[in-house]
C-alpha cells in the first residue's frame, strides 16, 4: 500500500506536467491573445522555414499608406507541408491574407507578432497554417478540430 | 565572452547539417520527441533512486540494489538525452545560445553533475552498513534531494526555451539582455 501511495505521489504530478505539455509545443495563451483577432493583408517579405515553428513575414500597408512589418507564426514545416504550404509556395512579394491572433507582447520587436490560423493565397486558395491542439480559440480555421 | 559564444554559434549555424535539421520535415521532430522520451527514462530511473535514498520509495529493497539495477537504464536514457540535446542545440545554435532559459539550464546541469560526483563520493565513504535501512545517511539524502531539485528545474528551463519572452530580438531589458548574452548590434538572431 505504501508503494501505491508513493507511485501516486510520483506519477500524478508527472501526469499533470505531461497533460500541460500536450497543449502543444508551446501553449497559445502564453504568447497570443485570443481576444485580439487580426486579419493581415500584404506582401511576403521573408519566410523562415524553421522548426519548431515557421514564421511568415509580411508588410501590411495601412489606409494611410504607411507600412507595418508583421511576422506570423505557423506550425512546423511538416504541418505546413501537410496543409498545403511548402517552402516555395510563398515567394517574396506574393500577396497573401492571413487570419490570426495578435501577440500579447505589443512592442512589435523586431516586427509585430501574430499567431497565424489560416492563410489565403492570391488565387483564393485558403489553407490552415497553424498547429492543432495549441489551445487557440476554436474559430473554424482548423479542419481537424472537433 | 558573449561575443565569443555568439561567433561560435554563428559558425555552427553556417553548417549545412545545422540548417538541414532546422528546416527538416521529420528529423527535428523525431530528435525532439526522442529527447523527451529519453529524459523520461533517465529521470524516471534517477528519481526512483533518489526517492529510495530519501526513504520514500521501495524502502524494503536494499538501496544499493536499486541503485545498481536502475543505473543501466538510467545511463542508457542519459546518453540518448545528451546526444539528442546536443543535436537540438546544433539545429538552432544562435537563438539557443542566447536563450536566458538555456543558460540557466546549463548552469543547473553543471550543478547536477557536481552533485552527482559528490553523491558517489559520499556513497563510497558511507560503506554498506545502512543498505537495508529505509533511509540513507544524511549526506546522501541531501544529495538525493538536490538531485531531484536540480533535475526538475532543468526540465522546466528546457521547456521554457520554447518561449520568446527574453529573446535578443525582442529588445529585452539591459540586465536580461546581458545575462542572455545579447551582443550589441548583432545581425543574426
Amino acid at each position: 500500500m505504501f508503494l501505491v501511495r508513493v507511485m501516486m505521489a510520483v506519477t500524478l504530478p508527472l501526469a499533470a506536467l505531461l497533460s500541460w505539455q500536450a497543449w502543444g509545443h508551446h501553449a497559445f495563451s502564453a504568447e497570443f491573445d485570443k481576444d485580439a483577432p487580426v486579419t493581415l493583408e500584404g506582401k511576403v517579405t521573408k519566410v523562415e522555414w524553421i522548426n519548431p515553428h515557421a514564421w511568415i513575414h509580411l508588410d501590411v500597408v495601412g489606409e494611410d499608406g504607411s507600412s507595418v512589418a508583421w511576422m506570423v507564426e505557423g506550425g512546423t514545416p511538416n504541418t505546413l507541408l501537410r496543409s498545403g504550404i511548402h517552402k516555395n509556395s510563398l515567394p517574396i512579394g506574393s500577396e497573401i491574407r492571413v487570419r490570426g491572433y495578435e501577440a500579447k507582447d505589443k512592442r512589435c520587436q523586431p516586427a509585430c507578432k501574430a499567431n497565424g490560423r489560416d492563410l489565403v493565397f492570391a488565387d483564393g486558395r485558403r489553407v490552415f497554417m497553424g498547429s492543432s491542439g495549441t489551445g487557440a480559440p476554436k474559430d473554424g480555421s482548423d479542419p481537424r478540430e472537433r | 565572452m558573449n561575443a565569443l559564444i555568439y561567433d561560435f554559434a554563428r559558425w555552427l549555424d553556417t553548417h549545412a547539417w545545422s540548417t538541414g535539421l532546422h528546416e527538416s520535415y521529420y528529423m527535428y521532430n523525431w530528435i525532439e520527441s526522442t529527447h523527451v522520451l529519453a529524459l523520461m527514462l533517465s529521470l524516471g530511473m534517477l528519481f526512483l533512486i533518489d526517492l529510495r535514498m530519501l526513504g520514500l520509495a521501495l524502502p524494503q529493497v536494499p538501496a544499493t540494489t536499486i541503485a545498481q539495477r536502475l543505473n543501466v537504464p538510467m545511463l542508457a536514457g542519459f546518453s540518448v538525452m545528451i546526444i539528442t540535446g546536443l543535436l537540438l542545440f546544433y539545429a538552432i545554435p544562435v537563438r539557443t545560445s542566447q536563450s536566458l532559459w538555456f543558460r540557466i539550464k546549463v548552469v543547473l546541469l553543471v550543478a547536477a553533475a557536481l552533485n552527482a560526483w559528490l553523491f558517489h563520493r559520499r556513497l563510497r565513504a558511507a560503506g554498506g552498513g545502512w543498505d537495508a535501512a529505509p533511509r540513507a545517511p544524511l549526506p546522501l539524502r541531501v544529495g538525493a534531494a538536490l538531485s531531484l531539485l536540480f533535475w526538475a528545474l532543468i526540465v522546466m528551463c528546457g521547456r521554457f526555451i520554447a518561449y520568446d519572452w527574453f529573446d535578443c530580438n525582442a529588445d529585452p531589458a539591459p540586465l536580461i539582455g546581458a545575462l542572455a548574452g545579447c551582443v550589441p548590434g548583432q545581425e543574426q538572431f
